[in-house]
């Protein structure tokens, strides 16, 4: 399956980026959450041991098999969102969970390879200057079928991160004027229809306090303010690991998965975060530069659809903390506590791992 | 480099790709410069509210609902009590503080502990009470030293109150702090600590008495005295809810039963309005409201004669002679036996080979329909049963609505059974013995129903035929639709109430519950709870020898406007006990309603 040759290009810097980023989360998943029942952080350990051990396991797998097989995956996939959708354990009010013996895990996380794969097969041959309106709609058939199945379960935040696959797609085929306008106008349609149909009330309050936190500080601009005071009076170096008043004792409610950046930033500081942005544009830059070892079109398509979906729910999570976006339930990937999300990123990892070590194989 | 050929030129791609690498690199620099901003910049801004000023947030519980009777007398209410509770982020030391805690509010240590823990998993900022009801001097106590006790608060709450304490506490019910199970299904949506309705109107109307809670946003110091309030959303009362009961006939049940065990059932047949609901021995529901389990309730709960028990919807009794109405109207209706019809009594009969006994030892002498309810005559109706046979005998009084529920606004309520063969095939695995059948004529046997059942065959008696379902909360519109009439002519009705009739007002078992000009109409019933052998063998001193005492009627005879229906648990005869104490109840009513 994998010869002497592949092993050596395997990437071992993005590996280590990879890592570097999960352990650093796990040093304040640790600081967040030592004083609250559940040992969230050995927990995270653990999921950082199987994923990686996944993450090695999906390289002896071509790429290319992946991409051929994938529309089977995709239904098999699909059945398995409609049968959580139905059968699922509730928790927190959205169905989103097949619970296992030890951990549970969320399909619709799962699911982004998958539309990945399904995506890259779509496109691997397709060659014209400009995307044609019939590619876009099938291809964002695909795409929506999933995401009205997770909206659906609710779990708007989850759904949100299918936005970038399809958007990387579109980007690499080129998108020509008469494209870009009814992609528009779908768009707009699609966002007067949710808004009225799919977003709950506390929904819509979140995006509408957004203007203004201050003025619903118990309601919907709570986590908001509570996350710029931990992040703000942390300063130039922070008030030291585990000393954060905000994140020790206060309100975040979600501080070691959503809000994990505002511990960062409080207890490290702003030369904190600029480090932790810094460890992370490493990761994200040597993702999107992997693109120029891919061989084939179809990598091509994985690399950056892989690279721009990880990059936009970090743009979202941070954005969020600082409250300059809804509080959407998206988390920062690979540092907030949370498997399915990790294990989902790592087999992304994989994919590009998996198509830059086979570049020069023939066909 | 041969290979290189056959790849296709991806450049076109990498371009792209590239652009959008620079557009994440112009992202990370707009994320450097809002750390930038809020970090440094606004850095003393936001360091004063994290540090020197800190959030805290208070629930305000809101009031609940109160509850009257149907004039207005209030049954449950609110009155103003304290309590302490334990924020655990402000201890210094957590240990210590439980210790100081404990001798300061006189708490247990053991207690206290156990209080903390079962609250472990709240957030630490989150008040965990303590002890509530405080004193008013423990209440000055703990805020004489709010500098040594930053972690301890004083809350004020609305606290539950039942002015009338056991009068009619089985349907008002009570509080407690909610269960585990309780957040998980009933009361979703509810918090650790709250007090929720656990029995009677309480837990039926729970949603309507709650309200909302409110919240506050209070900036505090470091030792947490309250700084300047940020934001507050005041609590929203719940909504009072007014009740069917009357007061005065409730408190009148109440007296009457009294050191006594059994239940009281007063309604309006026309409607189903429950004018008093009574069940003894009782209880002072005042005594739960306390969030550490109390001795009393203790006792309460293991005590022998059940005082928590609504008897009224949950005592299951053999009907006895009050079944006899049932078994007339049934006789009649299906033309089994006609009014004038008549049988011998001579004090004893035998049938199937089993001597059965009149409770009139020397004989009712001749019987028809009329005399036979009077006198309560027993040959009569055995000879009636054994004619109808069981299965008519079941239909009529699932009919009336005997095994099954009346569906009356309270929880718990019990069904009751009629038995017929089918039922004792299935749960006894035996066949239908006649025997059985003459037992079951007089309402003895395996037949069970509860008083609120009887009450409800009375009204519908009364009113000739029509059904209706028994409530206790008055809703905007007094009359509810969904009545039905039973396949019983009102004719049929006419004639089993003219036997009623005479037994309150021509010399009948029912004698004791007459009230001049009132046109009472009732049927008094005596179960017995073993057989007539075995109580000489326990002799009289026993308990358990005396029969069950039921009554139950309606008046006036035409355009009926009460029923009442009282069981006294080893009372003795229906006519001796549970008769005069109807009269009480009729008098009562016609006073203050009739004049």
């Amino acid at each position: 399956m994998i010869d002497r040759n592949q092993l050596r290009n395997i990437d071992w810097i993005l590996i280590g980026l990879l890592v570097l980023n999960s352990l650093i989360g796990l040093a304040f998943i640790h600081s967040s959450s030592h004083h609250l029942y559940g040992n969230y952080a050995l927990k995270q350990l653990v999921w950082i041991v199987v994923s990686l051990s996944a993450l090695f396991l999906f390289l002896s797998v071509n790429y290319r098999s992946l991409v051929n097989y994938s529309f089977y995956f995709y239904v098999v996939t699909v059945s398995i969102l409609a049968g959580v959708l139905l059968f699922g354990t509730l928790t927190s009010g959205a169905k989103s969970w097949i619970v296992l013996p030890f951990f549970w895990i969320q399909p619709s996380e799962i699911a982004k390879i998958i539309v990945i794969l399904v995506l890259a097969n779509i496109f691997s041959n397709y060659k014209r200057e400009y995307l044609t309106v019939g590619q876009a709609l099938l291809s964002s058939l695909f795409v929506f079928a999933p995401v009205v199945l997770i909206a659906l379960q609710p779990d708007l935040g989850t759904a949100l991160t299918y936005i970038p696959i399809l958007m990387s797609a579109f980007i690499l085929a080129g998108m020509g004027r008469k494209t870009l306008i009814i992609l528009v106008i779908l768009g707009l349609l699609i966002g007067i229809v949710g808004w009225s149909v799919f977003l709950k009330d506390y929904q819509k309050e979140r995006i509408t306090t957004l203007v203004s936190p201050e003025k619903d500080p118990l309601g919907a601009g709570y986590h908001s303010i509570q996350s710029k005071i931990a992040i703000g009076s942390g300063g130039f170096l922070g008030k030291g690991y585990k000393k954060g008043t905000q994140s020790q004792l206060r309100f975040l409610p979600a501080r070691h998965t959503d809000f994990i950046l505002s511990v960062i930033g409080e207890e490290f500081g702003f030369m904190g975060v600029v480090t932790m942005l810094l460890c992370y544009f490493l990761f994200l830059s040597r993702l999107f530069q992997s693109v120029i070892k891919a061989r084939d079109r179809t990598g091509v398509y994985i690399i950056f659809m892989v690279a721009l979906t990880i990059t936009f729910q970090f743009g979202i999570n941070v954005f969020m903390t600082i409250g300059l976006f809804p509080i959407a339930g998206v988390p920062l990937p690979l540092v907030s506590y949370g498997g399915s999300s990790l294990l989902t990123n790592y087999l992304a990892v994989s994919l590009v791992l998996n198509v830059k070590m086979r570049r020069f194989v023939n066909v | 480099m041969r290979e290189k050929k056959i790849y296709e030129d991806l450049s076109p791609l990498h371009n792209k790709v590239q652009l959008t690498r620079f557009g994440v690199l112009v992202i990370f620099f707009i994320l450097l410069i809002s750390f930038w901003k809020i970090q440094i910049l606004d850095h003393n801004k936001f360091w004063k509210q994290s540090e020197a000023n800190r959030i805290r947030e208070m629930t305000l519980p809101p009031q609940r609902g109160l509850i009257k009777d149907r004039n207005g007398e209030i049954l449950a209410t609110n009155i103003a009590s304290f309590k302490a509770s334990i924020i655990r982020e402000n201890c210094r030391d957590f240990e210590q503080s439980c210790q100081k805690i404990s001798t300061l509010l006189e708490l247990e240590p053991e207690v206290l502990k156990e209080r903390i823990d079962k609250y472990k998993d709240l957030p630490l900022f989150q008040p965990i009470v303590v002890k509530d009801n405080l004193l008013l001097e423990e209440v000055s106590k703990v805020k004489a030293r709010t500098i040594e006790f930053p972690e301890l608060i004083i809350q004020s709450e609305p606290k539950r109150y039942y002015p009338y304490k056991s009068l009619a506490a089985h349907v008002i019910g009570y509080l407690q702090e909610i269960s585990q199970a309780e957040m998980q299904s009933l009361y979703k949506g509810r918090q650790q600590g709250d007090l929720v309705g656990k029995t009677g109107i309480e837990r039926e109307y729970e949603e309507k008495l709650v309200g909302q809670k409110g919240r506050i946003l209070e900036v505090v110091d470091s030792v947490g005295r309250r700084r300047e309030e940020i934001s507050r959303i005041n609590p929203s009362p719940g909504e009072d809810i007014r009740l069917t009961l009357d007061f005065r006939l409730q408190k009148k049940a109440d007296e009457l039963l009294e050191g006594r065990e059994g239940a009281v059932v007063i309604l309006k047949p026309d409607t189903g309005e429950i004018l008093a609901l009574a069940s003894f021995p009782t209880f002072d529901p005042n005594k739960f409201i306390n969030r550490f389990t109390p001795d009393e309730w203790l006792d309460l709960i293991q005590s022998p004669e059940f005082p928590l028990e609504n008897r009224a919807i949950r005592g299951l009794y053999a009907p006895g002679s009050i079944f006899k109405l049932a078994l007339a109207l049934g006789a009649l209706e299906s033309k089994a036996v006609s009014e004038w019809k008549t049988y011998y009594c001579s004090g004893s009969i035998n049938l199937y080979g089993n001597p059965r006994a009149c409770w009139f030892r020397g004989g009712h002498g001749s019987m028809n329909l009329y005399d036979g309810i009077k006198n309560s005559c027993n040959i009569y109706f055995y000879q009636v049963g054994k004619t109808m046979g069981i299965e008519k005998i079941a239909h009529y009084s699932r009919m009336l609505g005997f095994g099954k529920k009346t569906e009356i606004d309270l929880h718990g309520e019990k069904m009751g059974l009629v038995p017929d063969p089918d039922w004792k095939k299935r749960v006894k695995e035996e066949p239908w013995y006649p025997g059985e059948t003459i037992s079951v004529s007089i309402g003895q046997g395996p037949i069970t129903v509860t008083p609120i059942q009887v009450a409800l065959y009375t009204a519908c008696i009364a009113n000739r035929g029509k059904k209706v379902i028994p409530y206790l909360y008055q809703k905007k519109t007094l009359f509810r639709e969904d009545t039905d009439l039973v396949a019983i002519q009102p004719d049929t009705f006419e004639k089993v109430i003219r036997g009623m009739w005479k037994s309150v007002n021509d010399g009948g078992t029912g004698r004791g519950s007459r009230v001049d000009g009132f046109d009472v109409c009732g049927k008094t019933g005596s179960t017995q709870l073993v057989s007539s052998a075995t109580a000489k063998k326990l002799g009289v001193e026993s308990k358990i020898v005396k029969t069950h005492s039921w009554f139950t009627g309606f008046a006036p005879k035409d355009n009926p406007q009460i029923v009442v229906t009282i069981l006294v648990e080893y009372g003795g005869m229906g006519g001796a006990t549970a008769a005069p104490l109807a009269r009480e109840l009729f008098h009562l009513f016609r006073e203050n309603y009739d004049r």
